[in-house]
């Protein structure tokens, strides 16, 4: 017997993923935490497995990255949803499951027929992430991640003057509603637990982005009392909107510095490497002129840090309790020593390859996260259809 | 055969997270991120702040404040003390949640740690969403949202071509920060009915960052490619047109006043259709454009030849069209848009005025939490609460103190 607490989190917890590209990450989640994940795909196989990138030399069969990251730790059913077996092969999965993950208008959606499922087992909790919501003026809208960013605020905060409104690199929009699905899921089932009683939650992409904008509602609903300059705020680059922290550029790579928390700590490091210019000037300790002090210390540094090395000035800045971070390019972040120290790094494997890759956003000291492999196509579904039963002849 | 919901009812909730218990001892915005999202679906959330260190953010009427800590109970303790320790680990004992975001040790030296509260509540979920973990080289690393996004790679991938001063405008990794929290803790309350133990959770927010790379890392791993910023072009997949296109009706000059709209054509229908929007020019007839791969091949003549057609009409009445004829598009809007503008924001009740008003700043407001629950709807937003408004309350229900016990501790200034 397993010892129950060896196992993950989630462990005994079904899921049935049926999630695209807006919902997908919320589904890794979970399975990474232990549920035990069902994705059914088409005959033809999921067309998130298209994804780049892709496994170098594989050829036209290459394994995608994409799907590896976002699909791991599920077991893979090849389900026709056009004919009467493959229909009912689906809601026997339904009927199994905890939780069903939806996302609207996925291939096998109406198929699962998830209202009947609810009626006949109420206990069965159900997600469903769509771009806008179930109703509404933009309810049909499409919204790829660059469209969904840009319509709930994340692309005007982003770029730079002399750029375009910016999109994240990769989906970062999809992975706030994805982290939401998780949320969602985890909190209707502790209301389950408690009650017996499942539900539906309904989840709109154009929420969850919006929801998580840091200072963009703040400085349209605080603007008398926020340090924010306007309520539009103009995309500023990496220029905090507290005009504290930004990305400057040493002879030898970038980094991110800031004056803050401790101005005074700061300063006391330009005054003893004699870069203080006038910064002990007493209209700069006026508490009524902070902007203003905040912006010539900016500039002050300017100066400072283009003279330093990037590397070396984080290392500096932080053992004097400095939050400067350096701009790390992804091979830095590969070969990162606390990553390194943490044992963070685990193997992803596909059909083809083990590879190097993520590891756990959070560590259980008692239930841990793990990750497990990425089949190919339909890899599971004759060992899931004799889990339910499923005979041939039917 | 039907269950019937009456046999199995056990409780009624009106709230999924009602009945829980959380002890908060987060600050500035991941951690209240976390905790306000308990606080939405329910939990009671006792928020630990002291008259001392209700500074800057942590000032109940600071604007990022306002933001982050609705729907929790506000309790002061003034940790400095050794009796209000005391006070605080009897609360922990009987803690469903203890979160902190503070950097690795400082509940430990103050006696509140894992080790010592979960000898007396084995049940406690402890979450700590440190900066970079407990253990390693930069384990006392000081970190804010912008340090973590350097770090993680996500500002040298957030960009164009060439530049690394550009990365993501606001705080990113604080929001997801919290949701992780959120995540990890509601997972481990699910392994406690399983195994009737809490646990702790140690949450690095530089690692929660790094993992938003995850396709990138791999790529790195499997391929050693070292990926750059693409701009608004998809790293790895063709489409195109695929950017931000400037648009007509800019009120000024400003930046801020620009208009923008996004075109995302993520096949070739898509980009028939859009083309045939813009009257079938002759530019867009060539045959090398018909497929997404020589789209992408020629992106510079797509975006300026798009923009030069975008440029003249308002971005508005462009996604209309698009969306109408099956293209996704959307106006780049923000704050002002959101709030003002944004119909289906408007549609749904997102962003409303919290009908108690603050005391001393008046009317707050709260973006709703985006997830509707059929059921179990959360749709009660309490304002912000001042440090210590909740004293009494909060330690007559938690640890059942009499009128006179809390006076005896308010007297000895442990309530401040």
């Amino acid at each position: 017997m397993t010892d129950s607490t060896t196992q993950g989190a989630l462990s005994g917890v079904r899921v049935l993923d049926l999630t695209d590209e807006r919902g997908i990450y919320g589904a890794k989640l979970l399975a990474d935490l232990g549920a035990e994940t069902v994705r059914p795909e088409p005959p033809g196989g999921d067309p998130l497995r298209a994804r780049g990138p892709h496994i170098k030399g594989e050829g036209a069969q290459s394994s995608s990255l994409w799907h590896t990251f976002f699909a791991s730790n599920r077991r893979f059913f090849s389900v026709d949803v056009e004919c009467d077996a493959g229909r009912s092969q689906l809601q026997q999965l339904v009927a199994r499951a905890d939780i069903v993950l939806t996302c609207s208008n996925t291939f096998a959606l109406a198929a699962a027929q998830l209202e009947e499922a609810q009626q006949q087992r109420p206990q069965l909790v159900v997600v469903d992430t769509s771009s806008f919501g179930p109703s509404g003026p933009w309810k049909d809208f499409l919204a790829p991640d660059l469209v969904a960013g840009a319509l709930a605020g994340f692309n005007a905060t982003t770029g730079a003057a002399d750029t375009a409104p910016l999109m994240g690199f990769g989906e970062l929009n999809f992975m706030v509603s994805g982290a939401y699905i998780a949320i969602a899921a985890l909190a209707a089932l502790n209301h389950m637990r408690e009650t017996g009683c499942g539900q539906q939650v309904d989840i709109s992409v154009h929420e969850c982005i919006a929801s998580c904008l840091e200072h963009v509602l703040m400085s349209y609903w605080y603007d008398d009392i926020s340090p924010a300059t306007s309520p539009g705020l103009p995309r500023q680059g990496a220029l905090h909107w507290t005009q504290a922290y930004t990305v400057m550029n040493t002879k030898k790579g970038a980094i991110m510095v800031t004056p803050a928390p401790d101005l005074e700590a700061q300063i006391f490091w330009l005054v003893q490497e004699e870069a203080f210019e006038d910064l002990l000037d007493e209209k700069y300790s006026d508490p009524d002129n902070a902007l203003a002090t905040t912006q010539r210390v900016m500039e002050v540094l300017q100066q400072w840090v283009a003279k330093k090395d990037a590397e070396q000035l984080f290392l500096e800045g932080q053992s004097r309790h400095c939050p400067y971070g350096q701009v790390l390019p992804i091979e830095g972040v590969g070969t990162n020593p606390q990553l390194q120290a943490r044992s963070w790094w685990v193997n992803y494997e596909t059909a083809t390859a083990t590879i190097k890759g993520p590891g756990a956003p959070y560590h259980f000291s008692e239930t841990p996260w793990s990750m497990g492999p990425c089949g190919a196509a339909g890899a599971d579904t004759q060992a899931l259809l004799a889990d339910i039963g499923w005979e041939a002849a039917q | 055969m039907k269950e019937s919901v009456d046999n199995r009812v056990k409780k009624t909730m009106n709230r999924p997270m009602e009945g829980l218990k959380v002890l908060d001892f987060t600050h500035v915005l991941a951690g209240p991120f976390a905790t306000r999202i308990l606080g939405d679906m329910g939990a009671d959330v006792v928020k630990i702040n002291s008259a001392d260190r209700a500074v800057s953010a942590n000032e109940p009427a600071h604007p990022y404040y306002l933001m982050w800590n609705r729907n929790k109970r506000a309790l002061a303790l003034d940790l400095t003390k050794e009796d209000s320790r005391a006070l605080c680990a009897r609360l922990c004992r009987q803690a469903d949640v203890v979160i902190d975001n503070f950097s690795v040790g400082v509940l430990d030296r103050w006696g509140l740690g894992y080790d010592t509260i979960s000898k007396d509540n084995n049940k406690v979920v402890y979450v700590q969403m440190s900066g970079m973990g407990e253990g390693g080289p930069w384990e006392k690393f000081v970190t804010y949202a912008p340090t973590i996004q350097a770090l993680s790679g996500l500002t040298h991938l957030t960009g164009v071509p060439g530049r690394e001063n550009i990365g993501l405008g606001f705080s990113y990794n604080d929001h997801q920060a919290g949701l992780h929290g959120a995540v990890a803790l509601l997972a481990a309350l699910e392994a406690r009915r399983r195994t009737g133990r809490g646990q702790r959770i140690d949450l690095s927010q530089f690692e929660v960052g790094v993992n938003f790379t995850g396709p990138t890392l791999l790529d790195y791993f499997a391929n050693d490619v070292k990926a750059r910023a693409t701009g608004n072009k998809l790293p790895y997949d063709d489409a195109a047109p695929h950017g931000c296109y400037r648009c007509a009706g800019a009120a000024s000059e400003s930046l801020i006043d620009e208009r923008w709209v996004a075109i995302a054509c993520m096949n070739d229908q898509q980009w028939l259709a859009f083309k045939e929007l813009m009257g079938n020019p002759e530019w867009a007839e060539s045959p090398e454009l018909a497929l997404a791969a020589g789209r992408v091949a020629r992106v510079n003549t797509i975006d300026r030849e798009v923009g030069n057609w975008t440029a003249q009409y308002r971005a508005e009445d462009i996604m209309q069209r698009c969306q109408r004829a099956g293209v996704p598009a959307g106006v780049v809007q923000n704050g002002i848009d959101l709030v003002e503008n944004d119909p289906q924001l408007k549609h749904s009740g997102f962003l409303n005025a919290i009908a108690d008003d603050h005391p001393r700043v008046g009317t707050t407001y709260a973006d709703s939490l985006p997830l509707h629950f059929q059921k179990t709807p959360c749709e009660d937003y309490q304002r912000v609460r001042e440090v210590g408004e909740d004293n009494e309350a909060v330690l007559q229900d938690w640890l059942a103190m009499s009128d006179a016990e809390i006076k005896a501790a308010a007297d000895a200034h442990l309530l401040t």
